[in-house]
């Protein structure tokens, strides 16, 4: 029973307590800030030994650069990773979900997960929403059945394809590919091919920009992340220094929180004396 | 209008060198009128932990209480205090919750993580999507302001005193182009071994 | 300050087109023949005017006598076609021998009526059982089912059904019905904008499934103006 000093510790899943409350205020005139639609540019191939996916690393704000390094290329699992377009959130807390759910899916078999199997979770859980959820992927990896790269849409179906692109960036890219992709690349043209398509994006697409990166994942051996493949915008280098002097800033009234430096100490662990069973009383 | 712009109100935090700095406005409005002049958005969540809920005030208080219940559930179950990065993750679920009917608020975190004193901050927006970058954080009604501020003053490996002028000037000076931040602010400036809560002298108009 | 929106990676002047759900304006095609059934279809998929793939396969497996070709919102369409392959299976699995075509098309007649409101599916269902032998039902939107000897479905097959009236005969060989197929949906696809791409082809008999593949240079050639 939930009381006033005790709240119930709310149960697992979405909640839509504020609904009626935002709905009102929607009525009232202070509508819901909106969700801009799909931007980003995120790109996946196969290539002779695996797959490559590549993302921008521009989040925004409506018109607002809101991280200019953020992170799309999203762990699902050793062997498989997932890009993300669409609602930033929406993309980030499917692909932590799904991961888990594929984590301990590994863990009761005790094999390697199919990229099927993530593939089927994604978009089974993208259509349930119907769309609200708004994340837009391309997810890739490799099994025991070879590389694989599918394309999951917000209201949950599913393109396989052996090269695909995403978000408002995904025309630009996807021209790079459809004059440049072939089967049987090796991994430095893969690599290469997979750059330019992203600076296709990061040049000519406004919601695209900032950095490169890249992730490759081959049939052995462990994915390799590679953050920040390329600096495709170098930031100019400060030529003045706006620091102020010291009080510069009036202070009106100051207040010191001394906070307790717990002392690290290593204690020596003696071996335990273990009483031989006969001396038990 | 916006709703996160009914009750107007700033917070900004800055990572320096082996320290991190949280700044929030003092005021509390209803539009254009200005009911308190005493309402900071920060609060303490732990020894070297700081959150700034700068939004919708009723939204600024509810969730400030709902993160205050489950963090000292943690901190018994767990038997040890939380992470920032912990704290961000618990602050991210309980946003994307209400991922189709959410709070209004845009949160900032702020801390020293208690185990090897690193600097970290955070924001997020109102679903609780995380970003953690290598500078600083804004959000609130003048955060447009306030990312041109920081883009210009800020500069790495600022020492306490540095940062906390840093801050000051980047919080003043972006609250004096918005009508509905400002009439005071707080600092707080967070190392290893103290924090000091300075309050600011700024305009009151 | 300017509505903060909810954090995306986007382009706020993106257009809307892009965003749209992905549908398969399609061009879809079924046919009896003395052995069993030719399906076909196009292989456009698109998200308002963008070709969101253009190597689509939109003939899906059910079992290995019973495919469906799909037309209508994607995500519905594989959903659906998801849960029919769920219940056939079990169904299967407690009857011992292949499930009829007929009882595809009940399921599928059931999930599209019960939840009419909410999907944008029309499929033809098509296969081979040893009761009925070849068979094609089709389940258009508002979830009916109907037994046809020919059928055809999506954007495309409104340019076509005089074609179809004009050349179908039943108990046709099976050459003539996969020319009959490839010809039709080559009509379609080069009258309809949003079905494109190659031919994609399936032959079902009591042997099984027969897939293939028509490029689009070795479309057969019509009167194009």
């Amino acid at each position: 029973m939930a009381s006033v000093l005790a709240p119930e510790i709310s149960s697992s899943g979405f909640s839509f307590e504020n609904c009626q409350r935002n709905a009102f205020l929607a009525q009232k005139g202070f509508p819901a800030p909106k969700a801009t639609k799909t931007g980003t540019t995120i790109v996946g191939i196969i290539y002779a030994d695996g797959v490559i996916l590549g993302a921008d690393t521009r989040a925004t704000e409506n018109t607002v650069v809101s991280d200019k390094n953020c992170q799309k290329i999203h762990y699902l699992a050793g062997n498989m990773y997932c890009c993300g377009a669409g609602t930033a959130a929406d993309t980030e807390m499917t692909t932590q979900t799904v991961a888990s759910q594929l984590e301990l899916q590994r863990l009761h078999t005790g094999r390697t997960v199919p990229v099927e199997t993530a593939a089927t979770l994604l978009k089974r859980m993208l259509f349930r929403y119907q769309g609200h959820i708004g994340a837009a992927l391309v997810l890739g990896g490799v099994d025991r059945t070879g590389p694989h790269i599918y394309c999951i849409y917000p209201h949950g179906s599913v393109d396989k394809l052996p090269y695909a692109t995403m978000g408002s960036g995904s025309l630009a890219a996807m021209a790079v590919f459809e004059s440049g992709w072939k089967p049987k690349m090796t991994e430095e043209e893969g690599k290469k091919l997979v750059r330019d398509a992203i600076a296709a994006g990061i040049f000519n697409d406004l919601g695209s920009g900032s950095n490169v990166d890249i992730c490759v994942i081959r049939n052995s051996g462990p994915a390799q992340y590679l953050r920040t493949y390329e600096e495709a915008n170098v930031k100019g280098k400060k030529q003045g220094s706006y620091r102020y002097a010291p009080g510069t800033t009036a202070v009106l009234k100051q207040r010191v929180i001394p906070l307790e430096v717990e002392s690290v100490a290593v204690h020596p662990v003696q071996p335990m004396e273990v009483e031989p069973a006969s001396s038990r009383r | 209008m916006s709703i996160l712009a009914y009750n107007g109100g700033a917070v900004v935090a800055m990572k320096g060198q082996d320290c991190v700095a949280i700044a929030t406005d003092k005021r509390y409005g209803i539009q254009a009128q200005t009911v308190s002049t005493n309402f900071p958005k920060v609060y303490q969540m732990g020894p070297s932990l700081f959150v700034g809920l700068p939004g919708l005030a009723t939204d600024t208080q509810t969730v400030f209480q709902r993160l205050k219940f489950r963090m000292n559930l943690y901190e018994l179950k767990e038997n040890r205090i939380m992470r920032p990065k912990t704290f961000s993750a618990m602050l991210s679920n309980l946003l994307y919750e209400r991922r189709f009917g959410p709070y209004f608020i845009e949160p900032v975190i702020a801390g020293l993580d208690p185990y090897d004193n690193q600097p970290y901050v955070c924001n997020m927006d109102l679903i609780g999507c995380p970003n953690e970058p290598e500078d600083f954080v804004v959000s609130g009604t003048c955060s447009e302001q306030l990312y041109g501020m920081c883009e210009a003053l800020w500069e790495p490996n600022l020492k306490p005193d540095e940062l906390f002028e840093t801050i000051s000037q980047a919080l003043v000076n972006a609250a004096d182009r918005d009508a509905i931040s400002g009439w005071g602010a707080v600092v707080y400036i967070i190392e290893k071994d103290k924090i000091t809560e300075k309050h600011v002298k700024t305009r009151m108009d | 300050m300017a509505a903060s929106v909810i954090n995306t990676y986007a382009d706020p002047s993106m257009p809307e087109w892009l965003s749209a759900p992905h549908s398969t304006g399609t061009s879809i095609m079924a046919c009896e023949f003395n052995g069993g059934v030719v399906i076909g279809a196009d292989s456009r998929t698109t998200t308002g005017a963008y070709i969101a793939n253009r190597v689509t396969d939109k003939l899906t497996r059910i079992t290995d006598h019973i495919y469906c070709c799909r037309s209508g919102s994607a995500a519905d369409t594989q959903a659906i076609a998801d849960i029919v392959t769920y219940h056939l299976n079990f169904h299967k699995m407690e009857l011992g021998e292949e499930p009829l075509v007929q009882t595809a098309a009940a399921i599928f007649r059931e999930l599209c009526y019960n939840y009419r409101d909410s999907l944008v599916a029309g499929i033809l269902v098509a296969g081979w059982d040893k009761k009925k032998g070849g068979q094609i039902y089709s389940v258009p939107i508002g979830g009916m089912v109907q037994r046809q000897a020919v059928s055809i479905g999506g954007s495309g097959s409104s340019y076509v059904y005089g074609y179809v009236d004009a050349n179908f005969k039943p108990n046709m060989s099976k050459e003539e019905a996969v020319k009959f197929v490839t010809s039709t949906l080559t009509l379609a696809m080069l009258r309809d904008g949003s079905s494109g791409g190659v031919v994609r082809l399936g032959v079902i008999t009591e042997s099984g499934v027969e897939r293939s593949v028509v490029l689009g240079n070795q479309l057969p050639k019509f009167y194009e103006g």
